[in-house]
């Protein structure tokens, strides 16, 4: 994947999330549906997530990208907060 | 040690959840389910309360235990199986999609598999692998009064 760039929908997702989510010092996307837009999977870290239980940190990205999931089959997600 | 154990569960899952049902895209199910909140259908709030406080191990997801129809679903039933957990209750809301609608309402999650200990909604695939990895899983388990198949492997091991 070296030479690919990023999908348009991941680029979507990134530029929601950094809205979302000012505090993010690690935010990545990668389109997991061969670049179909169907599945992704998120990778994001903030300072936003510190102290609070994995499941409600997954909701903080459902939130806010409830209007995005809509058109997705499937998300992965995986949060932490900065070491 | 723990990595002896760990290292039987291989990530297919993404892999297999690509590869046959894909089903419908996550806003769909919205259009079905808009109406079934109304008077005790199975997927008013009432049920699912229900069906989540049922038993301690509550599951629902795609296809069975026996046959999971989704890469995700499965992987939930693999880490419950690593554990020794084979006694919970598992809902396979493929077949009832008002109930399919109600627990993404009912948790306020858009996605299945949804895995629920002591009625409480713990999370999906993602979380129970990762609780599955960090021994958060076995606390769980030990607080619902079941003990994990893994503590009894460790053991083993380290007789040896």
């Amino acid at each position: 994947r070296s030479f690919a760039s990023q999908t348009d929908g991941e680029s979507r997702l990134v530029r929601v999330l950094r809205e979302k989510f000012p505090r993010a010092s690690a935010i990545k996307v990668v389109d997991i549906s061969g670049g179909c837009g169907a599945m992704y999977e998120i990778h994001i870290e903030s300072e936003e997530f510190r102290e609070k239980r994995t499941v409600q940190q997954h909701q903080m990205v459902n939130q806010a990208l409830s209007e995005e999931i809509k058109h997705m089959h499937g998300l992965r997600i995986f949060t932490s907060a900065p070491k | 040690m723990r990595a002896a154990v760990r290292s039987g569960w291989r990530i297919g899952a993404a892999a297999a959840a690509l590869r046959g049902r894909a089903g419908r895209p996550l806003s769909q199910a919205a259009g079905e389910g808009g109406g079934a909140e109304g008077g005790g259908g199975s997927g008013s709030r009432e049920a699912v309360e229900r069906l989540v406080r049922e038993h301690p191990v509550v599951v629902f997801m795609k296809g069975s235990p026996a046959q999971p129809l989704c890469g995700f679903s499965n992987a939930v039933v693999q880490i419950l199986r690593l554990h020794g957990v084979e006694d919970y209750r598992a809902h396979d809301v493929l077949q009832d999609p008002d109930l399919r609608q109600g627990i993404k309402n009912y948790s306020n999650w858009p996605t299945i598999p949804q895995v629920y200990l002591n009625g409480e909604f713990v999370g999906g695939c993602d979380i129970l692998l990762q609780m599955h990895q960090n021994g958060d899983l076995v606390e769980e388990l030990k607080k619902l009064g079941i003990r994990s198949a893994l503590l009894d492997a460790e053991k083993d091991q380290e007789k040896k």
